[in-house]
């Protein structure tokens, strides 16, 4: 599955960067950015309180949990599995920014209970990326300056590379409508709509996949 | 992919500044990789919550927290009783923020835990247990006897003698000197002039408490290491954060240390500590391990601050051609129960005017606490006063913008000349992109039809002042430059724009500059991202340290093997003559009013910024685009409203509060006028609050222009446009 996911090793970040004309290189990032070995899991299981084995597979890799049955699928992702680039913004499905993808419907992840997930395939924004190669749409987000905070950003990825799957060239309207349930209080719409327009745009068969 | 430019290249360029360059950490940001303070796990750590006040006003008998504290896994419980720790920054005399002899005169303090509480939300007990479920179940079994005391709301009726006291000493909120007293301007001889005026028109606006509703809840992540303490948390200001909670926990400065590597927006009022990081800490404490606080998005809008809600009397005076002769304002802002800033309004200083009169009265109340949220007291009191103008303008048989070009200040409170001027321009090149002539309906609500369209604009100025700030430029054997500045960058874009300065000021690329940022370990003090300073203050100390860089590598040659150079800069420069620095800019909006529905769009949205030079085009024009369409929300949505029986909020929370959605912001064309004054980090000006204190205003007159009928209380719902229309 993250191999579907995952992005044209052609366009590298590199050659995307000069390929944009009024765009010049980024820096590196900083060392104290490096990635950091993924932390230990944050929660366990209570052995006193209700709680199931599930199978899930998340970013393309099989995966058996023992859960809580009161976890949400968003607690299980980041404080289980270490998945943090799924944000909870209000954690009672108002904001999108907990959006990720089961099998190829995007879903607010705060919504829906762990064990529901029982045998699903989930796409979180980690599993759209292989180290700095992006994909597509990630490449557009980027040159037009899409995340701000960047705190609702991988909602609003989820929800776009959902929405290029399903129309790969997609007008602003249909953006907007395919986006509207995903809130950015930076207010930054109009990038993210121009940034989902360029990728569907700039690609034979959509950003959201090869 | 091409990105559009938005300048009006009127200035010579430069190498790398201006030059459109995405985020440095966009990557991050795109892949999820970026570690905000929720994303932080540390071994052992707990997780806490907040116990908060049911009641807008209420003494706290007893706490008994011995069921929560029999639960197993239950690892510290504090409340008033064994936590008196006073939060400095939460209730300031006079809101003078970073000023400690300040702090120590305040004698209405707000603790982590008050009692009597005064709003809904105020903290009561804090539950650090081994998970937040766990901790959940517990702050359920704390049992409060509260004694409800009578509350009020609305900062006219607190001001009634017979209201309910929300401070021995009465509703009206004690200033700086720990005194109650209003803010007061005068200029001439307001009552004279009204007297002898040829026009004289009256009239009351209001504006609501909008939430700052940034999308990341509220979290810290405290740990001890011995006697010191980290403090994870989202902060704009990562040096006053930690100053903060070294006073407020009684430990040196270097005792603290302050981490903020992404932060899911600002918008205000975070250059500083916040009681969840008390709370957190001292959690932290008692229990003996990490402990991760996490607001959920309601306390979130009822617990942290928003924009004060302004009640706004206005008499304008003219003379019989239309000019400016009198302003009278009598204004009155909501604080909440703690005076937490200024509660100040902007605005009268836009226009000429002989004689001033103005009082606003910063009032306590039994609601949410009010706070510093983008361009603090400005976008309430341009709301007001260009609305007003505007209606004087109709009344007057006057083109707004004749109007506008004709009373406006050409110099600071008709006094004191700018470093630069370009309000003219910014105005006349927004008409003309904007088409006005075509869009302006000389007669409002003529259009046929149920759909009416009408145009509307407002004009700004916003402070650009310098001052001081910290850099640190060090360059390595290897040729590597490392920036290091106090800075989070809170969503506005601060790292990039300190690599582009670096790497302008060295004359180096872009690609060998690494930026250190986030963390008092490592980086110096920096001023805090508030007040649309960080790019002019810690920018000009970036290419301070940067030039002294460049002299010692031309004493000393560059450095070899593991040596390495470095410099810092403390600037704190100062603009000559007395002059005032402000940034310029222009809003034109169009709307389209459905009169059978209520229902407002936007069509049309021009905006022209003097922002000084900009520094990255790219990051400029987003931080406009985001700040107008933040500004549509505080026009027609958002409002924190509080039922009047109950003293209960009752739009707590993105979905009740309305925030925009894709579906709510309009196409916004950008501009930038760019001059260089000489100041700020190569002429750079204020851009991250200067979007949305136009916006409001801009799209009420365009409504007024589009049915002829004058809406006078944000957010305009389309109730009020029905009923306006009725």
């Amino acid at each position: 599955m993250s191999g579907d996911e995952s992005t044209n090793p052609d366009i590298s970040r590199r050659g995307f960067l000069v390929g944009s004309g009024t765009v010049v290189a980024a820096v590196a990032a900083s060392a104290i950015e490096a990635p950091e070995a993924a932390p230990p899991p944050a929660i366990a299981v209570d052995p006193g309180v209700p709680h199931s084995t599930i199978a899930l597979t998340v970013n393309g890799v099989a995966q058996r949990l023992d859960v809580e049955d009161r976890w949400t699928l968003v607690e299980v992702l980041r404080d289980r599995l270490g998945l943090t680039g799924t944000k909870i913004g209000c954690d009672r499905g108002e904001c999108g920014a907990c959006t990720v993808l089961v099998d190829d419907t995007p879903v607010y992840a705060c919504s829906q209970l762990a064990v529901w997930m029982d045998g699903r395939r989930i796409t979180t924004v980690e599993g759209l990326s292989s180290g700095n190669t992006l994909s597509p749409l990630q490449q557009a987000f980027v040159a037009h300056d899409g995340p701000q905070c960047g705190f609702c950003t991988s909602g609003q990825i989820m929800s776009a590379t959902a929405l290029l799957k399903r129309l790969p060239h997609p007008a602003a309207s249909d953006v907007k409508a395919a986006l509207s349930g995903n809130l950015c209080r930076c207010g930054n719409y109009n990038r993210y709509v121009e940034a989902v327009v360029a990728a569907g745009a700039a690609t034979g068969s959509g950003g959201g996949e090869q | 992919m091409s990105v559009q430019d938005p300048r009006s290249p009127s200035i010579a360029p430069l190498a790398t500044v201006g030059r459109a360059t995405p985020r440095i950490d966009a990557i991050e940001r795109v892949t999820g990789r970026a570690k905000y303070t929720n994303d932080v796990q540390l071994p052992g750590m707990l997780y806490a919550r907040v116990l908060r006040s049911p009641h807008p006003h209420a003494r706290i008998r007893s706490i008994d927290a011995s069921k929560a504290r029999a639960l197993q896994g239950v690892k510290a419980i504090i409340t008033r009783e064994n936590c008196q720790v006073v939060w400095g920054a939460g209730g300031i005399a006079g809101g003078q923020q970073y000023n400690d002899d300040v702090k120590k005169i305040t004698t209405q303090r707000r603790y982590a835990f008050n009692n009597p509480v005064r709003f809904v939300g105020d903290p009561v007990a804090a539950v650090a247990a081994e998970s937040r479920h766990l901790a959940e179940q517990a702050i359920r079994l704390i049992a409060v006897d509260y004694e409800v005391l009578p509350f009020v709301l609305d900062p006219e009726a607190a001001l009634a003698p017979d209201a309910p006291k929300i401070w021995p000493e009465g509703n009206l909120a004690v200033n700086n000197k720990n005194e109650p007293a209003p803010q007061i301007q005068k200029r001439g001889d307001a009552a004279a002039a009204f007297a002898g005026a040829a026009h004289v028109f009256e009239d009351r606006y209001s504006t609501a408490f909008v939430h700052n509703a940034q999308m990341e809840p509220r979290s810290c992540v405290a740990a001890w290491e011995g006697d010191k303490l980290t403090v994870y948390t989202p902060t704009g200001g990562i040096a006053n954060c930690q100053h903060d909670m070294a006073r407020d926990l009684g430990i040196p400065d270097e005792k603290v240390r302050v981490v903020s590597q992404y932060m899911g927006g600002n918008f205000g009022n975070k250059n500083q500590n916040q009681d969840a990081d008390l709370i957190a800490a001292v959690l932290a404490k008692e229990a003996g391990a990490p402990v991760k606080l996490e607001l959920s998005r309601k306390e979130d809008f009822i617990g942290v601050h928003g924009r004060w809600p302004t009640i706004q009397h206005y008499k304008i005076a003219v003379d019989a051609d239309g000019t400016l002769q009198a302003i009278q304002l009598r204004g009155f802002s909501g604080m909440g129960p703690y005076r937490k800033n200024s509660g100040a309004m902007a605005g009268i200083e836009l226009y000429k005017c002989p004689n001033i009169d103005v009082t606003v009265t910063p009032v306590y109340t039994n609601r949410t606490v009010s706070g510093n949220f983008r361009g603090p007291e400005f976008p309430q009191g341009f709301f007001g006063i260009q609305s007003m103008m505007d209606d004087v303008a109709w009344r007057m048989k006057l083109d707004p913008v004749e109007f506008g070009l004709k009373n406006m200040a050409r110099l600071f409170r008709d006094e004191t000349p700018f470093t630069n001027y370009t309000l003219d321009e910014c105005i006349t090149k927004g008409a003309e992109l904007f088409e006005w002539k075509k869009r302006w309906r000389p007669t409002p609500g003529s259009d046929a039809g149920p759909i009416k369209r009408g145009a509307g604009f407002t004009y700004m100025m916003f402070r650009s002042g310098l001052g001081q700030s910290n850099a640190v430029v060090q360059v390595d054997g290897s040729g590597k430059y490392t920036v290091f500045v106090g800075v989070t960058d809170v969503g506005a874009g601060a790292k990039t724009t300190m690599a582009l300065i670096a790497a302008e000021a060295l004359a180096v690329p872009l690609s060998r500059l690494t930026v250190v940022w986030g963390d008092t370990d490592r980086c110096p003090y920096s001023v805090g991202e508030s007040g649309s300073r960080t790019t002019i203050q810690t920018g000009s100390a970036v290419i301070e340290a940067a030039r002294g860089l460049k002299q010692q590598i031309a004493e000393k040659g560059m450095p070899s093997g593991s040596q390495t150079l470095v410099a810092s800069a403390s600037p704190n420069p100062k603009v000559a003559d007395g002059k005032v620095r402000q940034a310029f800019g222009a809003h034109f909006v169009e709307v389209e009013v459905d009169t059978e529905l209520g229902g407002v769009r936007l069509t049309k949205y021009v905006a022209v910024h003097d922002c000084g030079r900009i520094i990255n085009p790219l990051a400029a024009t987003s931080q406009i685009l985001g700040s107008a369409v933040m500004g549509v929300g505080m026009a027609l949505h958002e409002n924190l409203v509080y039922d009047a029986r109950s003293g209960q909020p009752l739009t707590a929370g993105f979905y009740y509060d309305r925030i925009p959605t894709h579906m709510d912001a309009p196409d916004v064309d950008v501009t930038f006028v760019e001059n260089d004054d000489g100041y700020g980090a190569f002429g750079a000006k204020s851009i991250g609050e200067a979007g949305i204190v136009l916006s409001p205003g801009a799209i009420n007159n365009a409504i007024f222009n589009a049915i002829g009928r004058r809406l006078k209380d944000l957010p305009i719902t389309r109730d009020k446009i029905l009923g306006a229309l009725a």
